[in-house]
């Protein structure tokens, strides 16, 4: 599909904007994004039915209030540290080492991964959206993995710093390869990724169902699933409770990853072919990079990436694989997309959506609104994010902006006939 | 572009589809073959299986989402404008085509017209609703057109299971206890075999007009003339005084509408919406662009290929039903995810629009 060459200018005129420019439209596209939610979330409290009016609005009544709703999501993440409807504010009961955190740093880690995964992908000019699949099969194989070695290793501290490792890899190698087929046939079939991702994520989804249900299942268990790991060879939470499956060495692992992605991408040679193919593929070509081999590899990382993930997932959140995989190669594309596909925006964009979704558990024990919601923000912010030239007009429109050369920096040829 | 290169690429596009229809016909008669030669084997179920009625009858419901999700790609791309949430306008549409019919509820008729085509057409509006925000994204605030799909995609893929939580408190809905039914025309419909044609759902009519329409609208109307244009030269249909962001709303639109039947059919013919992982869609969104690509923007050669991968599905699905050759289900399930890859694989080089996927600035549309 064409959209590739047409993709690839508008990833390089992403690349050109101001870094400053791109924090403030990732910012604004967030703001919108919560506000849409803020609209979305008082029609769905005229749709269901309550006893009291939760919030009061020219002479309507809605079930939800969404000031709230933002509030207990906020609160909630943070694992309340402040008390709503108390004049004292500020929990004196608070303790950073709380559960809604830990689950917030859950989220955030497990999405350190995934959106690194996509960020390598669209900065090599690839939309991989199969970071779902290569999460899923990655997963499955350190799962499998770690069960199969776990009996002829020690068991405890030795054998876990032996096999944990080892496992990531495996994770990660299963992924890399899954993703490299998306990555071959772009590279010599030209078939667009975007549709064969997301067919292998069907694919993977099939393939590791059959797997367990008909070769590796827990005999135990009602539900697909494998047998669980021992506790020596998972991550186990540190300094966190135990049930928010949050363990401070996976989060430290993915920092390190991001660093090294981005020295990777910035530093190297390699990084230097990757982001040309993306940005410029007719001069990367010229300048004598394998075009084909670039989308391989890059692929291949990518799928790694998300292959960790899915590795992570099974040794901190389950101790086991267990079908049903949640979205997180998915969410993985919100995290990019908001951090501008660069690796060390991944992080803060990471812990802003781990916030939402770990918030989103409260706000649906706390006000009834389901926490699918942020399924809807998840896609309200890509949308946002894509059309800087909404925000520009915008900006223009309430001539907000004093300065707008530095807006123009653009990459001129849009921006010359804003006017 | 010479008149000999289009030609050349002409001429490859037809190898590769002309081996691929050559490969799936050849695939159906060995089938055939071991099938009559060895009546009792796995291949005489197979092809007991693809010649029966019902298989046909089951296929032909399964590829109107994807027939018309992928017109509406057509019309769309051919327009300039890559649609890669068709997934999503299923989606949306196929939601709210179920939920409209149960507010109105399943047993009521409004000004003559029963519930149940309310909610169809509510489905449609809200695809079109959806498709409007899309193509303004798009084309006004020239957002990049994958991204804004994807966007699309999942935006449907949260708001579906979010709203059937709200009103049901879970992501799928009740059942509505009732379908679109099916339109049966006397004596042609007792035909055997081909007899499915004339005993169908009434989207299946839709669709079997829908097909010739969308290529009469495409390739002899001037609408269809400047929907060409504007994806392979909107310079050229500017020049002409022709409005080119005009014609793409529209395009997009129609992609919008067309989809969005497609969905309330999807729905609608099992009077519920099933919301779990990718929802009842389940890629069929996606699918349907392979459709079309396979079907090189030809809407006749587009129900080709979505028949083909409904048939594929229509198949696996009796398949599972025949005892005892130990293939695990979820296994057969993927046969038409593979071939949808195969075949992009095969005509992965498929020309497309020239200008599809660009925005086009006519330079006083910025006031």
């Amino acid at each position: 599909m064409s959209a590739a060459e047409n993709a690839k200018a508008v990833l390089r005129r992403l690349t050109a904007a101001s870094a400053t420019e791109r924090i403030l439209i990732s910012f604004a596209a967030l703001v919108l994004a919560v506000l849409v939610g803020a609209v979305i979330i008082l029609v769905s409290g005229r749709i269901t039915t309550c006893q009291t009016a939760a919030t009061t609005l020219f002479g309507t009544g809605f079930c939800y209030d969404p000031v709230e709703v933002y509030l207990v999501l906020f609160n909630g993440a943070l694992g309340e540290p402040f008390l709503l409807n108390d004049p004292a504010l500020f929990n004196p009961n608070w303790n950073p080492l709380n559960f809604g955190f830990a689950l917030t740093l859950k989220e955030t880690t497990l999405l350190v991964f995934t959106g690194l995964s996509v960020a390598v992908s669209f900065r090599a000019g690839l939309f991989n959206i199969g970071t779902q699949g290569q999460l899923v099969l990655g997963g499955l194989a350190t799962a499998l993995f770690s069960l199969f070695v776990a009996p002829v290793l020690p068991s405890g501290l030795v054998g876990g710093l032996v096999l944990i490792p080892l496992a990531v890899i495996v994770g990660a190698l299963v992924g890399g390869l899954y993703g490299a087929i998306p990555g071959a046939l772009k590279a010599y079939a030209d078939a667009n990724e975007v549709i064969t991702t997301i067919m292998l994520n069907f694919i993977a989804a099939q393939i590791a169902f059959v797997l367990v249900s008909e070769f590796f299942s827990n005999p135990d268990s009602q539900v697909v699933e494998t047998t669980p790991l021992p506790d020596w060879a998972t991550l186990l939470p540190v300094a966190f409770p135990q049930g928010g499956d949050f363990s401070i060495l996976a989060l430290a692992f993915g920092l390190a990853l991001v660093v090294g992605v981005w020295f990777l991408l910035e530093q190297t040679s390699f990084g230097y072919d990757l982001r040309t193919s993306g940005e410029q593929p007719e001069a990367a070509e010229y300048g004598g990079v394998d075009a084909k081999r670039t989308t391989v590899t890059s692929m291949f990382l990518s799928g790694a990436l998300g292959g960790m993930g899915g590795a992570i997932w099974v040794l901190m959140v389950m101790g086991k694989w267990q079908a049903g995989v949640p979205s997180l190669g998915f969410d993985g594309i919100t995290v990019s997309i908001l951090a501008g596909n660069n690796p060390l925006g991944v992080v803060p964009a990471a812990l802003l959506f781990g916030t939402l979704k770990s918030g989103s558990l409260a706000v649906q024990f706390g006000t009834g609104v389901p926490k699918q919601l942020v399924g809807v923000l998840r896609g309200l912010i890509i949308l946002f994010v894509a059309m800087p030239e909404f925000f520009r007009m915008l900006g223009s429109a309430i001539d907000l902006e004093p300065d707008r050369e530095t807006v123009a920096a653009d990459g001129g040829a849009l921006g010359g006939d804003d006017e | 572009m010479s008149t000999t290169t289009i030609d050349r690429l002409r001429d490859t596009e037809l190898s590769y589809r002309a081996t691929l229809a050559g490969g799936a016909l050849s695939v159906f008669l060995l089938i055939a073959l071991l099938g009559l030669v060895f009546p009792s084997s796995i291949w005489g179920n197979l092809l007991a299986i693809l010649t029966s009625r019902s298989t046909l009858s089951s296929a032909l419901r399964l590829s109107v989402p994807i027939t018309f999700a992928a017109l509406g790609g057509i019309f769309s791309e051919k327009a300039g404008v890559v649609n890669i949430g068709l997934e999503g306008l299923l989606i949306i549409s196929a939601f709210t085509a179920v939920i409209t019919t149960a507010v109105v509820g399943p047993e009521m008729t409004v000004v003559g017209l029963p519930a149940i085509w309310i909610g169809f057409f509510a489905g449609i509006l809200s695809s079109v609703l959806f498709s409007a925000l899309f193509a303004v994204v798009c084309i006004r605030f020239k957002a990049d057109q994958i991204i804004a799909g994807l966007a699309v995609w999942l935006i449907a893929l949260g708001l579906a299971p979010f709203a059937a939580t709200v009103y049901y408190g879970g992501v799928n809905t009740d059942n509505l206890g009732t379908t679109l039914g099916t339109w049966t025309i006397p004596v042609l419909s007792d035909i055997p075999f081909f007899g499915a044609f004339f005993d169908a759902d009434p989207a299946v009519y839709m669709m079997l007009v829908a097909v010739p329409a969308s290529w009469y609208v495409l390739n002899r109307t001037a609408f269809g003339r400047h929907v060409r244009a504007s994806g392979e030269n909107p310079k050229a249909l500017d020049t002409v005084g022709v409005d080119v962001s005009r014609v793409r709303y529209a395009g997009v639109l129609l992609s919008g509408f067309l989809a969005g039947i497609g969905g309330s059919a999807l729905s609608l013919g099992l009077g519920q919406f099933v919301g779990n992982n990718q929802t009842m869609v389940n890629g069929k969104g996606f699918i349907a662009i392979v459709a079309f690509l396979f079907g090189n923007y030809n809407p006749v050669g587009a129900f080709g290929a979505s028949f083909l991968f409904a048939g594929l599905e229509a198949a696996q699905i009796r398949l599972q039903q025949v005892p005892g050759y130990g293939v695990p289900d979820s296994l057969i399930q993927t046969i038409p995810y593979v071939t949808v890859l195969v075949v992009l694989a095969l005509v992965g080089r498929t020309r497309i629009p020239a200008a599809s996927g660009e925005h086009y600035d006519t330079g006083d549309d910025n006031r």
